[in-house]
């Protein structure tokens, strides 16, 4: 049916002109090439015929009756706004007022009477042609703003609905683009403590994403499996090094705050600085940048390292990107950080401080075209005050009669009252289904945590489950203290104070990169039970000893008091155990935990 | 145009001062500033004296002429950082990777 072809493929022109001889002219020339024509005779018509028609070129005459040329191809170019369609001025006015008047007015072209049919065909297949371009181009923008879209969904999916206790901690977020380059993160480590990560990629946008994917799988697994927030970064940065182009890279801040020690680990590699605030407003710690961007070196500088500060109940963790300090406003001013901390000192701590934040910024920049992703991520530090973790320590739990089980050289207490008490013997009298072993010694001590090897062999043999979470308290608070105070000699009387925790630290590390000798022998054999299994597991360091009897039963008088620092991690894996048993001074414990399905 | 490229033969030096904004807007001329010196042991001189703002893609951009020099044996010195670009070259602690001469 050619005819239908012919009309599905025919553009339709508008002609305005107040001559309808010259209407006629035109309409004739512009049917030969394959134009379908509607006329009008004056400005105003024509603006009600562009309405009406939508035409995909328009023929303005300049001097027309009612209204002319000028005004209503400014009306025309309003309304179309966003798609081009062609206007071209037909004019004898040969001056350069013309000429200028017609351009300031929209038009995309003049042509000046007289002409000949061919310079007139050539003309109109000239500004068609870039008609055509201005649709291809505005195609494949519309097509490409549906791809970001999707993938925009995709990538929030991914990352920030599955983000840890968003009801708690406040995360604002604005992208300059579709996509923003910045990414919040928050997940729960197993042994209760919270990792959150606020990073901003270079540049925004798609190209600014690509490294969202492996990032966030990277941090979530890994702090899942137990792995400490600096070994997470270790592998992040080597693993952005490898995958991103040298000028692709990721400034960002990491936090993780401990559940039990009122205290803050925090790494800060090219983001402005991050702040711990007081309740009362005042800036407590400001955490600055200590490390270029993650992905720029191949591995992390040497001696890179947390520093850990320590913290109140309600202290405010806030952390930002440079599109907060950098946003300008109409006279380009920055917001600075300077203001920052001025709306931030002025704020009602009870709110959401990340939305005032933002508000401030926004009541900054008015309408100014924002340049750069913004985030903005607030941490309260009484986070965990509905948490279970925190639950254990406000609940008595002391058994009267737990002083007489207490002899000179090995201290056994039975926690449970659900469980029968277990002796040695019923343990021998069911065989272990499997056992596993590993030593560590000398330097390796200090570079390797042995916790998610272990886990990750547990849950290899028996799968993984919630269950396991108890077990991974357990076993890391047994070799903290096997590692600090068993190998390394560490007094805990320093962790009761907050800047002794700090300088325990410290000195932690210090001990640490110099340890060349001392072990540290795990044994754990797993036994099945009717339902449920029983772990038992066997920690001995190469140390003296430490005063574990006197420092236990201290403890256990402390417990209560929740300001206490120091020992609620023996106090936490009691608990949690079935059994638990320091011998040999402190150098070799033995625990036992048990699970029902 | 805010690139200005200055090469001495002599000395193995190429000098780079950039004007204004130092943004993902110069990628294209920053590159061309250095690509196509290939001598051994030049040192490419990054002049920030007269830039008054940089963006996290310029921090990139330095990175990329960082890869090219040292593939050349030579090395990049920025030089006269204004405040405002010398705070951001704090925050991303480039000092650790290039030389910074104030």
């Amino acid at each position: 049916m050619p005819f239908q072809k012919q009309k599905l493929d025919s553009k339709l022109a508008l002609v305005v002109d107040d001559s309808k001889m010259q209407c006629m002219m035109l309409s004739v020339l512009l049917k030969e090439e394959g134009y379908e024509v509607i006329t009008a005779n004056d400005g105003a018509c024509g603006v009600a015929k562009y309405i009406e028609y939508q035409p995909d070129l328009v023929l303005m005459d300049i001097n027309m009756p009612i209204m002319n040329g000028y005004e209503a191809a400014k009306q025309i170019k309003n309304i179309s706004q966003g798609s081009l369609a062609p206007l071209i001025f037909i004019t004898s006015l040969d001056s350069d007022k013309a000429f200028i008047d017609s351009v300031e007015a929209g038009g995309d072209s003049i042509l000046v009477r007289p002409f000949t049919p061919e310079v007139f065909k050539a003309k109109i297949k000239a500004i068609q042609r870039i008609g055509d371009l201005y649709t291809q181009v505005k195609n494949l923008q519309q097509e490409q703003q549906k791809d970001e879209e999707l993938a925009e969904q995709l990538l929030n999916g991914v990352i920030g609905a599955r983000n840890y206790a968003l009801d708690k901690i406040g995360i604002v977020k604005k992208a300059a683009a579709i996509f923003s380059g910045d990414i919040q993160l928050s997940v729960l480590c197993p042994n209760g403590d919270i990792h959150v990560l606020l990073g901003d990629f270079t540049g925004h946008g798609l190209r600014s994403s690509i490294g969202a994917i492996p990032l966030t799988t990277t941090f979530r697994t890994m702090t899942n499996k137990g792995f400490s927030l600096l070994e997470i970064i270790k592998q992040i940065n080597e693993q952005l090094y490898d995958l991103l182009p040298a000028n692709l890279f990721l400034a960002a801040s990491f936090v993780c705050v401990s559940s039990t020690h009122h205290s803050v680990y925090a790494f800060n590699a090219g983001l402005p600085d991050t702040y711990i605030y007081s309740n009362n407003g005042k800036i407590k710690h400001r955490i600055q940048s200590q490390h270029p961007p993650i992905g720029v070196l191949p591995q992390l500088l040497p001696h890179s390292r947390l520093d850990v500060y320590s913290v109140e109940e309600y202290d405010r963790i806030i952390l930002i990107s440079d599109g907060v300090i950098e946003a300008r406003n109409k006279a380009k001013e920055m917001f600075g950080s300077e203001r920052f901390e001025k709306v931030v000192s002025e704020s009602d701590f009870s709110q959401n401080i990340a939305v005032l934040i933002m508000q401030s910024v926004n009541d900054f920049c008015q309408e100014t075209e924002q340049e750069d992703d913004i985030s903005i991520i607030d941490i309260p530090c009484n986070i965990f005050t509905e948490n279970n973790v925190e639950d254990i320590f406000s609940q008595p739990y002391f058994d009267e009669n737990y002083e007489e089980n207490i002899d000179e050289n090995s201290l056994a207490i039975n926690m449970s009252t659900d469980h029968q008490i277990i002796t040695a013997n019923d343990v021998l009298s069911t065989p272990a289904i499997w056992k596993w072993q590993l030593l560590l010694s000398g330097s390796r001590l200090g570079t390797v945590n042995p916790i998610p090897i272990a886990m990750s062999q547990i849950q290899a043999i028996e799968g993984s489950g919630e269950h396991w979470h108890s077990l991974y308290t357990i076993l890391t608070e047994l070799f903290v203290n096997a590692l600090d105070h068993g190998v390394l000699e560490l007094s805990s009387a320093l962790k009761n104070s907050p800047e002794g925790f700090v300088q325990y630290f410290n000195e932690r590390e210090k001990r640490l990169e110099k340890l060349t000798s001392g072990y540290i022998n795990i044994k754990l054999s797993y036994h099945l039970l009717a339902s449920g299994g029983r772990m038992l597991i066997k920690i001995k360091d190469s140390g003296k000893g430490f005063a574990v009897l006197e420092k236990f039963k201290n403890n256990s008088l402390n417990f209560t008091q929740n300001n206490e620092l120091s020992g609620r991690g023996l106090e936490l894996v009691n608990q949690l155990t079935e059994t638990l048993e320091y011998q040999d001074n402190g150098s070799l414990v033995e625990a036992s935990y048990i699970w029902n399905q | 145009m805010s690139i200005k490229q200055q090469i001495s033969e002599s000395n193995n030096q190429v000098i780079i001062a950039i004007e204004n904004n130092f943004d993902f807007s110069l990628h294209q001329h920053f590159r061309e500033a250095y690509s196509h010196c290939n001598t051994p042991k030049t040192d490419f001189i990054l002049d920030l004296s007269h830039t008054e703002y940089m963006d996290s893609s310029a921090l990139g951009m330095i990175l990329l002429l960082k890869d090219h020099a040292d593939n050349l044996g030579g090395q990049v010195i920025i030089k006269k950082p204004s405040d405002t670009v010398n705070k951001i070259l704090e925050i991303a602690q480039f000092h650790r990777l290039v030389t910074i001469e104030k």
